[in-house]
């Protein structure tokens, strides 16, 4: 398969929730490989697009194509989609119920119905990848909130998914262990993984991404390259956002109390 | 008053055996009531419309009717519609049963309800279906969030199967009864009647809440 082939592609999608319009006409591809970071306010859609990725919404019109299947074509490929996308939450999403082992394995067992020994083989190799292996038989409840999070990267790992979703990953942390959950996304990334990323971190944006997307109501104001994006933004709108994240570009001070609230 | 617990050794088996039948009753119509509450509550919460309106019907009703009355319909009433008899345990367990799965099933409902919604999505984008989502994730995290709600209507259906006794089920409190009106002993019957009651349920609830507070934290995402 090509590098340069695009695996998940909008097309005009709309979508909204009453007077609401969450997606106004979104366009974007991802294409094998890549890491494309979506940034933008709060309310402007980013998270409403990544459930109709993985039809966990159904869009109004438009078209989402994953690996060539139109999504929402049948009940079959929501499925086959939902198996070959993983999806990282800012609230993490573990089951409490279950040890960190058990989320991990669960994927593979319920869904691809793997072997509970071949499935956990799997998921302690992922589990020291984030470096939690010693944490596999404790409940989420045990864990910090950085911890939870490369826990539920691993979970969405063991799929072994040709795409990876992450809606604000580390929004919900505490800064202190943003940066563990940050440094397992790099490795991610710098293995090959595709990953939609909607971030506030521009740090991890303009250092990871191939591609940036901005997003301002419902739609794709700008993108382009981090560093198109980040140093030459051609829309205001983009500017202002930035500027509001305390991102001033390369050439002005940073301020050191950067603001993470967005209005 | 002079206290003889003479008749009480003397018809020790066959007290034993009216306990054996309480026991059997309440365990079988628990087993009954969960299995039709855990269903209905299910059902309710993500059959849609349609399901929702119809077992509604169904938990209003019962919820409306006494479990007295529930009984004797289906001992006296219910052999009519269908032209045979049934037996009187059998009735037992099934009034019982479906008596209490009503309220099994509001409590499993309200369980489901207040399991975060992102819990399910988080389900479905691991690929499961429906059905995997709600029996996996959802439906265990609902059962600890209702342990102690549960638990109560454990105690409620040893309890209750008392009332039984009213279509003559020969559970415990019915032969006690008999006992107590051939040997003219009411005091001494009923008492250890009560007694037995107490010793049955206090460690039901007592063990539902130890267990709550070893799992509560299982169930809160
Ligand atoms: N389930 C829903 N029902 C009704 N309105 C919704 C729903 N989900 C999202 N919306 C609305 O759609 C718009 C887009 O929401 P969305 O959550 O996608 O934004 P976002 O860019 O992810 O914002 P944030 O940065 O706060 O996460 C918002 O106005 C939101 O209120
Ligand atoms: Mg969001």
């Amino acid at each position: 398969m090509n590098k340069a082939d695009p695996i998940l592609t909008f097309e005009a999608v709309h979508k909204r929730y009453g007077s609401v319009m969450a997606l106004d006409g979104v366009n974007l591809s991802i294409r094998r490989g890549e890491v494309v970071c979506l940034i933008g306010p709060s309310g402007s859609g980013k998270s409403t697009l990544l459930r109709c990725a993985n039809a966990l919404d159904v869009l109004d019109s438009g078209r989402i194509v994953f690996e060539g299947n139109e999504v929402r074509s049948s009940e079959a490929t929501v499925r086959h989609v939902r198996r070959r996308m993983g999806m990282v939450f800012q609230n993490f999403e573990l089951f409490p119920h279950l040890t960190v082992l058990r989320n991990v394995t669960i994927g593979p067992t319920t869904v691809l119905g793997m072997r509970r020994a071949a499935a956990e083989g799997r998921a302690m190799a992922l589990l020291s990848k984030v470096g939690l292996s010693e944490k596999a038989a404790v409940y989420p409840s045990a864990l910090s909130g950085g911890q939870q999070q490369r826990v539920a990267i691993a979970r969405a790992l063991a799929m072994e998914p040709a795409l990876m979703l992450f809606d604000e990953p580390t929004s919900a942390l505490d800064p202190e262990t943003i940066g563990e959950v940050l440094s397992v996304m790099k490795v991610l990334a710098d293995e090959g993984m595709t990953m939609l990323v909607v971030t506030h971190e521009m740090d991890f944006a303009r250092r990871v991404a191939d591609h940036v997307a901005v997003f301002d109501k419902g739609r794709v104001i700008e993108e382009g390259s981090p560093k198109e994006v980040f140093e030459n933004a051609m829309v205001p709108r983009t500017r202002d956002f930035l500027s509001h994240l305390g991102w001033h570009g390369e050439t002005t001070i940073p301020t050191a109390a950067s603001t993470r609230e967005v209005s | 008053m002079d206290v003889n617990l003479q008749p009480i050794i003397d018809s020790w088996p066959f007290l034993a055996k009216a306990l054996g039948t309480t026991l059997y009753v309440s365990v079988a119509s628990m087993v009954l009531g969960f299995m039709i509450g855990v269903a209905v509550g299910v059902l309710r919460t993500y059959g849609g419309r349609v399901l929702y309106v119809l077992l509604g019907f169904y938990v209003d009703t019962m919820r409306a009717i006494p479990l007295l009355v529930v009984l004797v319909w289906t001992f006296f009433a219910f052999p009519l519609l269908i032209g045979r008899s049934i037996d009187a345990v059998t009735a037992g367990i099934a009034g019982l049963g479906i008596h209490l799965g009503a309220y099994v099933a509001e409590t499993i409902r309200a369980g489901l309800t207040s399991v975060r919604r992102n819990q399910m999505q988080a389900a479905l984008a691991l690929g499961m279906s429906r059905f995997q989502a709600i029996r996996t994730i959802i439906l265990p995290q609902a059962l600890v969030r209702m342990l102690p709600a549960l638990g109560s209507l454990l105690v409620i259906a040893i309890k209750d199967s008392a009332i039984a006794s009213v279509i003559a089920v020969p559970e415990l409190l019915r032969q006690t009864q008999i006992v107590a009106g051939k040997t003219f002993r009411p005091f001494e019957l009923y008492t250890a009647a009560m007694l037995v009651y107490f010793l049955l349920c206090y460690p039901v609830a007592r063990a539902v809440d130890r267990l709550y507070r070893r799992v509560a934290h299982l169930g809160s995402s």
